[in-house]
């Protein structure tokens, strides 16, 4: 396995790229046009299970692979793996196919397709991929709390109605009631409707 | 019959025995019978053969049963909606252990001989082992996180309580046989050719095969994008008869070995012949000093006894559905009733084609 280690010598901060591309001379080409960047490329070839130990012992903080490359599925499934950070994928493809995959990858998936490495334009479009991947993280982690937080107004709703229905209680008795246990137990008020909602339920 | 487009068809695929039917309605002319100039596109890793199905460089593709129903979702990659307009195959996968593994779940049960299928509950004492000794756990491989692989492995430790015990990863299929000898994994589960590599290489031992687990179930289909299916009904259709045709010529066992020769001048053109075989012939292999386990629906394209297996239907696809969820790749806030609304799966096509083949032999 071939390990290749570009100099860095300029940076605000250093971010460590995986290469994964069996072409000699496109691997060749990338590192020369990131000499002197704020990239450190790692750069192996198709390697199978290994690949797993690589991201495990470099850290990469973006990954960039062929996009014919058999080490995709690997790479495609540590997303499904919690241990693993979710990282910016770069993927070459030839020319003429780059542009059709990258409208379909726009949507904000891990992938960002370039064409072969044309030296003047690798440093963009790898600082292009890392800003539209971190705008992704937010809106995504945005979608998250959103979800979360009305799921924890459905939990709530949910159980004032039992209690209104079992208890005899006003609306408002009820809210307060949970608010109190929430506050009493110093738990959330989803987890305090959480436990409610089982309990009136297996009593019923 | 006329040309149908003045374009080529694109059909991807990942190169393994049970890419049989394309390779053999290639082979047989059925394409070319059609008007279809089909070309087949091997292509090395199922992330880009859905990547380039997503974006249209393909038109189609052999892809795994759960493949479609994610990308519809948009579990994973990008959200595009697909259809399955035919089911290609049945079974084809099987668990194969390393050489060294199976040696000692021997001599940790005091057995001789291993019985086929082996119960997974017989790895207990390994997993009991590596615990006790503070090693890693047991790892295995399939070939993708949304394949019946993985819902195979899954189903098949949870018969012993044994899947928070092993670690499931993902490697291609023509990785396994390597990686087993340098022994990264200590088992896998893989259509084949890949199984008989290794027994043939004497580094693993196949322990049972996908019918043992879920007896005939959907395991690859024909998928496109839903765009692709609403703009081209007719291309579809002939598409699907083609295939059907081939997967019918497969179905009579005197054919096989034609297919496996067939696949070996191809997709598979670095794989012996040896290896390629013996699963199309209800044969499988288990280890070097062992005779072959019979297996009639070891590879199954076609059934002349059951309804079509090859007809898309919403019983197949809930099935899927259904390990999807039990592996957690659906969210629980995905509610059921979105599920079964669900219509990947999709019949219409199939039947067409099917009403056509019955036309034409009157």
């Amino acid at each position: 396995m071939a390990i290749k280690i570009s100099k860095n010598t300029h940076s605000d901060k250093v971010l460590s790229i995986l290469l994964i591309d069996d072409n000699p001379e496109r691997a060749d080409a990338l590192l020369k046009a990131l000499q002197h960047s704020r990239y450190h490329i790692n750069h192996i070839v198709s390697s199978g299970v290994s690949l797993l130990k690589q991201v495990n012992d470099l850290k990469p903080d973006m990954v960039v692979i062929d996009i014919e490359s058999p080490d995709r599925d690997i790479l495609d499934s540590l997303h499904t793996l919690s241990s693993f950070n979710p990282k910016p994928i770069v993927m070459f493809a030839e020319q003429e196919d780059s542009d059709t995959i990258t409208q379909s990858v726009k949507s904000g998936v891990s992938a960002y397709v370039c064409g072969n490495a044309d030296p003047s334009r690798v440093r963009a479009i790898l600082d292009a991929a890392l800003a539209r991947f971190e705008d992704y993280q937010s809106v995504k982690q945005e979608l998250v709390s959103t979800k979360n937080k009305l799921e924890a107004k459905q939990l709530i709703d949910q159980a004032k109605r039992l209690l209104i229905t079992t208890k005899k209680m006003s609306e408002e008795e009820a809210f307060h009631s949970l608010r109190k246990m929430a506050m009493d137990t110093g738990q959330k008020m989803e987890d305090v409707s959480k436990t409610i909602i089982s309990l009136l339920n297996t009593i019923k | 019959m006329k040309n149908m487009t003045n374009r080529t068809l694109k059909l991807g695929f990942v190169p393994l025995t049970d890419s049989a039917p394309l390779i053999t309605a290639l082979k047989r002319g059925y394409f070319a019978e059609l008007g279809l100039d089909v070309e087949l596109c091997p292509q090395n890793s199922w992330s880009t053969l859905r990547d380039k199905l997503q974006s249209g460089m393909l038109d189609a593709a052999q892809l795994l049963a759960p493949m479609p129903l994610a990308s519809t979702l948009g579990l994973d990659g990008a959200k595009v909606a697909m259809k399955v307009p035919l089911v290609l195959s049945q079974n084809g996968n099987a668990i194969t252990l390393s050489k060294h593994l199976v040696d000692e779940v021997l001599s940790l049960n005091k057995l001789s001989d291993l019985p086929f299928p082996m119960p997974a509950k017989l790895l207990q004492a390994s997993v009991d082992k590596r615990k006790k000794e503070g090693k890693e756990k047991l790892r295995l491989a399939s070939v993708f996180p949304y394949s019946c692989h993985q819902y195979q492995i899954n189903d098949w430790l949870r018969q012993a309580n044994l899947l928070e015990h092993v670690d499931v990863i993902t490697l291609p299929p023509s990785a396994m046989a390597e990686s087993l000898v340098a022994g990264m994994i200590d088992g896998f589960c893989v259509g084949g050719p890949w199984n008989a590599k290794s027994v043939r290489e004497e580094s693993g031992v196949t322990v049972l095969t996908s019918y043992h687990i879920w007896k005939d179930k959907t395991e690859k289909v024909l998928a496109v994008t839903e765009l692709f299916f609403d703009q081209n009904p007719e291309l579809l259709i002939r598409l699907v008869t083609a295939l059907i045709k081939a997967c019918e010529w497969l179905e009579p066992q005197i054919n096989r070995f034609e297919a496996a020769r067939w696949l070996q001048q191809s997709a598979l053109s670095d794989e012996p012949l040896d290896t390629i075989a013996p699963s199309l012939l209800g044969s499988c292999i288990t280890q070097a000093t062992k005779s072959p386990q019979l297996v009639p629906n070891y590879n199954r394209f076609m059934s002349s006894i059951e309804e079509s297996i090859n007809r898309p239907l919403d019983i197949g696809q809930k099935w899927i559905l259904t390990k999807m969820r039990e592996a957690n790749q659906i969210s629980i806030s995905v509610k059921s009733i979105e599920l079964d609304k669900l219509a990947v799966f999709e019949n219409s096509i199939f039947d067409e084609a099917m009403k056509r083949i019955k036309e034409a032999q009157l």
